[in-house]
């Protein structure tokens, strides 16, 4: 049906800590151009799943494939050239510029002392510009804001220039200016780059704009998957978030708190 | 036509170049001060004049030409080449552990390597056999690796970074008592050696030490330097330099055999040194303005050759004829370094 190509694959894919399961029966289908998103509760195992698939977890079953491959045959090094990742947990450096976060990047593409070429500076200015951060190029990475820290993160993922971006929680610590600015550019990368993006987030109204498929993780597994359209239903969602029925509208993002519901 | 931005990156990059030149040219220029002074002063002072001349190999039967090339000379080139390692291997410990304070002495691994070659030593000369260099440097290789594996058993269940090092304060303090037991039940004349060295020292190096010393120290530090480009990957943690490409588990192992390797050469011609590890690469990385290995490996190397010619200078000459033990100069310079340290992240988490 789909002529793109799959990025990534994931086939019964059981995922879980120190051999315990925690979630099964997940397959996903990735392609070229596309962004999808997992969405669910605190702790239902959304970045678990991520880190499953880039091999951080040890996965518990199932296959995972990467462009055709399995995950298990690639080397760090051609995983590099697939994918890459801005995770939620805190940086901490000492000394390094934006530029410096930015410019590792470009470590699968340098030679073996990991000096830039000039292309790899295009590459990496192009990054910091795409997601406007270029003006913070010379600043220490650990004195600009949460948001613009952020940012560069974002931008560091684009220079690597994988096929797939795995992003988990991208919007923590964002205000809703950044937010958006943030999907605007993850919309320009899988429409100009053909990238696929997968990612974990927690605002709906975000994920329902931005996403061209969602699945949703509760409890044992995945619950609900398919295009936003589907999913952004009061039944879905309700369901996903243990919500009573009318104090949140999935489609225009109200919600309405208990004292308005008493009074209607 | 060229943007402005472009111009502008230019010229920081230029900026940021020049003072990494600037700093290599000042480590330079101290070496060479610092050789000098260390060869000039002592108990005979030779005037500076001459050293050329000496070092050429003229007047080779003279007093100034004897005391330099049979001492002061080998005592120079090993407190420069393990000041080297010193500060390579605790960078090194810094970077795996993402511990700023991390570093041989205070994890221990010194302290191991130093009981292993005190028992080894107490073996054989006991059966009455000679303590080859190559013996010491194996001996202490194993020591610190022993003693690096209790470190990071200790790791793998407490996060703390702070918890870390007490732990391998302990480590250490365990090892110091067990060496001292060993030296005290001992009374060969050789365990006299033992002491002196236990307490760390750059003196009685003989030339032989310094060319086993020098294809270890010098060939270990080349493979450090090869591994800029992963260490840079690794600042940025654990989880990002395997997205980027980098092989995680032969990473660590090679961490940890080349500080270790680092810190049991010293500990084998020297005993264990203190804090040279933690001060050198924080004021190189300070001094250059940067932590990316491709610079701080090599200026380390050189700050710690530079800082251990400077402390060995005061070992032996402020209290002549009396030797101070070198831990004790590299202490009083090297621990304020430490709490600076701990003052600075103090005020960053506020």
């Amino acid at each position: 049906m789909d002529e793109r190509p799959v990025y990534l694959e994931t086939k019964d894919l059981v995922v879980g800590y120190d051999g315990v399961p925690l979630l099964s029966g997940v397959n996903i289908q990735l392609h070229a151009g596309e962004i999808m998103t997992l969405i669910g509760p605190n702790g239902a195992g959304k970045s678990t799943i991520l880190k499953s698939i880039v091999g951080y977890l040890e996965s518990l079953g199932g296959a995972v494939f990467i462009s055709g491959k399995s995950v298990g045959d690639l080397t760090a090094h051609e995983l590099s050239l697939e994918l890459s990742v801005m995770l939620t947990e805190r940086m901490r450096t000492e000394l390094l510029t934006c530029a410096d976060i930015v410019e590792t990047g470009r470590y699968p593409y340098t030679g073996r002392l990991g000096i830039l070429s000039d292309e790899d500076r295009e590459k990496v200015r192009d990054a910091m510009d795409m997601v406007h951060v270029w003006d913070l190029r010379d600043r220490d990475f650990m004195q600009i804001s949460d948001g613009q820290r952020q940012r560069i993160l974002l931008a560091r993922a684009i220079a690597q220039e994988p096929h797939i971006i795995m992003l988990d929680e991208p919007t923590n610590y964002l205000d809703i200016h950044y937010q958006i600015e943030l999907l605007n550019v993850l919309r320009r990368l899988v429409r100009e780059r053909d990238v696929a993006v997968i990612m974990s987030l927690h605002e709906l109204p975000l994920a329902r704009k931005v996403s061209d498929y969602v699945m949703c993780i509760k409890g044992d597994g995945v619950v609900a998957a398919g295009p936003p359209d589907e999913i952004f239903t009061p039944g879905v969602i309700n369901e996903l978030y243990d919500l009573e029925p009318g104090v949140f509208d999935p489609v225009s993002g109200n919600i309405k708190l208990e004292e308005e519901r008493d009074e209607g | 036509m060229r943007k402005q931005s472009d111009i502008d990156n230019e010229f920081g990059q230029s900026v940021r170049h020049q003072r990494v030149t600037v700093v290599f040219i000042v480590l330079f220029v101290l070496l060479v001060f610092l050789a000098a002074l260390n060869l000039c002063i002592g108990s005979l002072n030779v005037p500076v004049a001459d050293l050329p001349g000496i070092l050429a190999g003229q007047d080779a039967g003279s007093t100034n030409s004897q005391v330099i090339w049979s001492i002061r000379l080998p005592r120079l080139i090993a407190a420069a080449l393990l000041g080297g390692a010193l500060a390579l291997s605790g960078f090194l410990l810094q970077t795996f552990f993402n511990n700023p304070i991390a570093g041989p002495f205070i994890l221990g691994i010194s302290s191991g390597a130093k009981l292993v070659v005190a028992l080894v030593m107490i073996l054989v000369v006991g059966g009455s056999g000679v303590m080859t260099s190559g013996m010491m440097v194996v001996s202490a290789f194993v020591g610190s690796l022993i003693a690096m594996l209790f470190v990071l058993l200790v790791s793998r269940r407490i996060n703390s970074m702070s918890m870390l090092i007490v732990a391998g304060v302990m480590i250490g303090y365990i090892c110091s008592a067990a060496t001292d037991f060993l030296i005290t039940f001992a009374s060969d004349a050789n365990i006299v050696n033992l002491k002196n060295w236990s307490l760390g020292s750059f003196s009685g190096i003989n030339w032989s030490d310094i060319g086993i010393m020098t294809v270890v120290v010098i060939a270990a530090s080349i493979a450090v330097f090869f591994l800029s480009k992963p260490i840079g990957a690794f600042q940025l943690g654990e989880q990002y330099a395997r997205s980027m490409g980098v092989n995680i588990r032969a990473f660590r192992i090679a961490l940890i055999l080349l500080s270790s390797l680092l810190a049991a050469t010293v500990t084998a011609f020297a005993g264990p040194i203190s804090f040279v590890g933690i001060a050198v690469p924080h004021i190189v990385k300070r001094a250059l303005g940067t932590s990316k290995p491709l610079v701080v490996i090599p200026g380390a190397f050189f700050g710690g050759a530079i800082f251990c010619l400077f402390c060995d200078l005061i070992a032996r000459s402020v209290f002549a004829p009396t030797e101070v033990s070198i831990s004790a100069v590299t202490a009083i310079f090297g621990a304020p370094v430490v709490i600076s340290i701990l003052l600075k992240r103090e005020k960053v988490r506020r």
